[in-house]
């Protein structure tokens, strides 16, 4: 897992996937996937390591200068 | 992420927010409060039979008994589970079944709970089974709902009621999955029969059922195997830039809506397996029933067609070709040819580029005018590569034997065709754009049996997980995964219950990727069959000896270097000033961050050339990381040391070996 090892660039910056990526206050964990279009539905979602469940994705709030890991899942043949 | 509207209900004085439409049972349940069932599962729909799950439901108007497995919560009501009404009607339904089934262990301990010493009836067809069947319905759900096979059902009325399979018979159809023994809560159910005679039969069942019950619950919000198959990666390729489209030139198109996951739904046969495996509740083979067909020797004629799936459809984009029943058409035909539709439409996808520019034209193809998105031309290049006719005769040959063969005799050239036709080893590429993935180049480049991704899908891993950053990193998932999935090859077993659906703990696992509860499984269903304990080193230890082995085998046969792991430069990165321009954003800013280079006052082809000049050192670089992480030579050769280690220093081994300098 890469928690930690890019760090946001300024303030009102997380860091999603290893990507700057900006933040704004109340931003939840389906905003940012909407927003990246994370459709795949196996997803794995930490913020700063921390494991948030599938049913929080709508009321899980990013926090600034956040490191966000959106883990795909691998399927198909 | 949909809205879900939730309700406020209240149970025993507790505010409960529920789901609208779940029931109140599973709101009870999912909050600790214990309503006795008996006929109730999350695996299968209501049925309502055992009674004991009623409570009092008070709308504000009026208060009534209601089942609370069936009831569904759409508006905010009081519920009790336990008023004067309802345990005294819930205690004489359990006082008649205790009467009826005195020693069946479910039905004692639940009338204990209601204080039911003995029950004041005597029933008159009283059973003293201790394994009889309480009548819940379980099995015959499971079996018609979880299996979709509907084998087993009740028979008769009143007191002979039972379950049995058609005719009172031993059913040849029951595919013997053992999920209705299983749900069973009375044991009334065993499984006698084990024609293939496993170590442990139980421990078998008991790994698939695991996988079944996931497939059940999981199944319609994950992958939606059951209902559209590998298809429903159409549209997520295309959202990650991952779709082939036009010979792998661009990873999406605005028509893939038209081939996506819900339009081929409206074609599929639903609710019923293929048939790929017996039992197998994934059932991502799926078919398409009385399909007519417009071209070649059964056009007009209704057919069934196994298929399509995500190669397939993936191929049509990679043709430009967005049209479902051409999808549906040439699936067809290739089965019916015994062709390859991966194949086919990479080497197709080659024809269409090399016409496009110039390398062919229609007298070179025998008259078939075929540019990207030509629907009736590729389905008249499938129809004479299945006669072996005209330029059917060349194109079926595949890739390798085209860009030879238009060098040789149109001209073409050498650079262009061997950049863009899509092969190595001689097999054409499945259909995902590596271009952004190194490691999944190097899943298709060093897979031994030619471009395919079955050996490592790294994709998501590498380019949008960023998991695997370094070169150790992905030469790990290069050895592991390959290895990995090796193992269901060496056991005859299909790898999509593997990955297809996810256990409920699987985020909580140190490493989600392996999916450690299904490895898990693997390993309990190897010892079920054979009595030998595993784990999951063990699986990878027996698969790195064959795979090794089979290196070997290629090196015999005058595939096994790293001459021979070269990948096509459309695989790695942008060929043309197009295609480079088409992402140019996306390549400007890896010129400047990742190989150092300012881009501003470069023309595109200098673009191109310095982003080549780069990824084709990382290519290299790759593979040395891997062979070293597999104990290879720089050449991509086992090592003797290696070979000794893995058991596998025959002789004639280590002679070929040692020519090629391992
Ligand atoms: S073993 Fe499977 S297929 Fe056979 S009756 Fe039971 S649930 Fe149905
Ligand atoms: S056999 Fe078992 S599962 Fe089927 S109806 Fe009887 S008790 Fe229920
Ligand atoms: S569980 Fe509701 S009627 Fe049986």
């Amino acid at each position: 897992m890469q928690a930690g090892t890019i760090v946001p660039a300024a303030d009102s910056m997380i860091v999603v996937n290893s990507e700057q990526t900006e933040w704004s206050r109340g931003k939840t964990v389906s905003d940012v996937i909407k927003e990246k279009n994370y459709i795949f539905p196996l997803l794995i979602v930490r913020i700063n390591g921390k494991l948030i469940p599938r049913d929080e994705y709508d009321s899980s709030v990013v926090p600034d200068e956040a490191t966000v890991d959106i883990i795909h899942l691998m399927s198909g043949g | 992420m949909t809205e879900i509207e939730m309700i406020t209900i209240t149970i025993d004085g507790r505010s409960i927010p529920v789901k609208r439409d779940s029931t109140i049972l599973e709101a009870a349940l999912e909050n600790n409060i214990f309503i006795p069932a008996l006929c109730h599962s999350e695996l299968v729909e209501p049925y309502a039979a055992c009674r004991l799950c009623i409570v009092e439901v008070d709308d504000g108007r009026r208060a009534k008994l209601v089942t609370s497995c069936n009831y569904p919560v759409r508006k905010p009501v009081t519920v009790y589970t336990s008023s004067d009404k309802v345990l005294r009607n819930r205690t004489i339904t359990l006082e008649m079944m205790l009467s009826r089934w005195p020693n069946v262990q479910i039905i004692k301990d639940l009338a204990k709970f209601v204080r039911i010493e003995k029950p004041r009836y005597k029933h008159p067809a009283v059973d003293l089974n201790p394994n009889a069947c309480i009548l819940c319905g379980l099995c015959m759900r499971i079996c018609e709902q979880g299996i979709w096979e509907n084998i087993i059902n009740f028979t008769n009325r009143g007191a002979v009621r039972a379950v049995r399979m058609p005719y009172d018979s031993d059913q040849p159809h029951c595919i013997g999955c053992g999920a209705c023994a299983e749900i069973c809560p009375t044991g009334a159910i065993t499984m006698v029969d084990d024609p293939n005679q496993p170590f442990d039969a139980d421990m078998v069942r008991r790994a698939g059922m695991r996988i079944t019950e996931e497939m059940i619950k999981f199944d319609e919000e994950q992958c939606d195997m059951r209902g559209v198959g590998t298809a429903h990666l159409v549209e997520i390729m295309d959202a990650y830039d991952l779709l082939p489209v036009m010979n792998y030139r661009y990873g999406k198109h605005a028509d893939t809506p038209k081939i996506s996951s819900d339009v081929l739904r409206t074609f599929f046969t639903k609710g019923k397996p293929d048939g790929c495996w017996l039992g197998c509740t994934m059932a991502c083979a799926k078919a398409v029933e009385d399909f007519q067909l417009s071209t070649g020797p059964y056009k007009g004629e209704k057919v069934l067609v196994d298929g399509p799936e995500y190669e397939t459809l993936g191929g049509s984009a990679n043709m430009g070709i967005f049209d479902p029943r051409f999808v549906i058409e040439y699936n067809f035909y290739c089965d019916t040819y015994g062709l390859d539709t991966i194949s086919f439409a990479t080497g197709v996808s080659f024809v269409m580029e090399c016409y496009e520019a110039g390398v062919l034209d229609k007298e070179k193809t025998g008259g078939l005018e075929i540019p990207f998105g030509a629907r009736d031309a590729a389905l008249e290049l499938l129809h004479q590569i299945g006669r072996g006719e005209g330029f059917g005769l060349i194109a079926g040959k595949g890739i390798r034997y085209m860009k030879k063969y238009f060098v040789e005799n149109f001209g073409a050239d050498p650079d262009f065709v061997f950049d863009i036709g899509m092969e190595a080893k001689g097999m054409e590429y499945s259909e995902y754009v590596t271009k952004e993935s190194l490691a999944q180049q190097g899943g298709y480049g060093i897979a031994l049996k030619g471009a395919q991704h079955d050996e490592a899908w790294l994709i998501f891993m590498d380019m949008v997980n960023k998991q695997i950053p370094t070169f150790a990193d992905k030469a790990e998932a290069l050895h592991y995964f390959p290895m990995w999935r090796t193992w269901f090859g060496l056991c005859g077993l299909c790898k999509l219950p593997w990955n297809d659906v996810e256990p409920a703990d699987n985020a909580e696992t140190d490493e989600p990727a392996k999916v450690p509860g299904h490895v898990q499984g693997y390993c309990e269903f190897f010892e079920g069959v054979t009595g030998k304990p595993q784990t999951m080193d063990s699986l990878i230890s027996m698969s790195e000896k064959v795979y090794n082995f089979q290196r070997v085998f290629n090196l015999k046969m005058g595939f096994g270097k790293r001459e021979h792991d070269a990948i096509p430069y459309r695989s790695a990165g942008p060929v043309t000033v197009t295609e480079y321009e088409s992402r140019q954003d996306r390549y400007d800013a890896q010129l400047s961050e990742e190989v150092g280079i300012d881009p501003s006052g470069m023309s595109s082809e200098e673009k191109v050339t310095a982003m080549r000049k780069y990824r084709e050192a990382q290519y290299e670089q790759l593979l040395d990381a891997v062979y070293k992480r597999r104990g290879w030579t720089n050449d991509g050769v086992p090592t003797l040391d290696k070979l000794q280690e893995l058991g596998i220093d025959f002789p004639d081994v280590i002679e070929l070996v040692k020519k090629h300098g391992g």
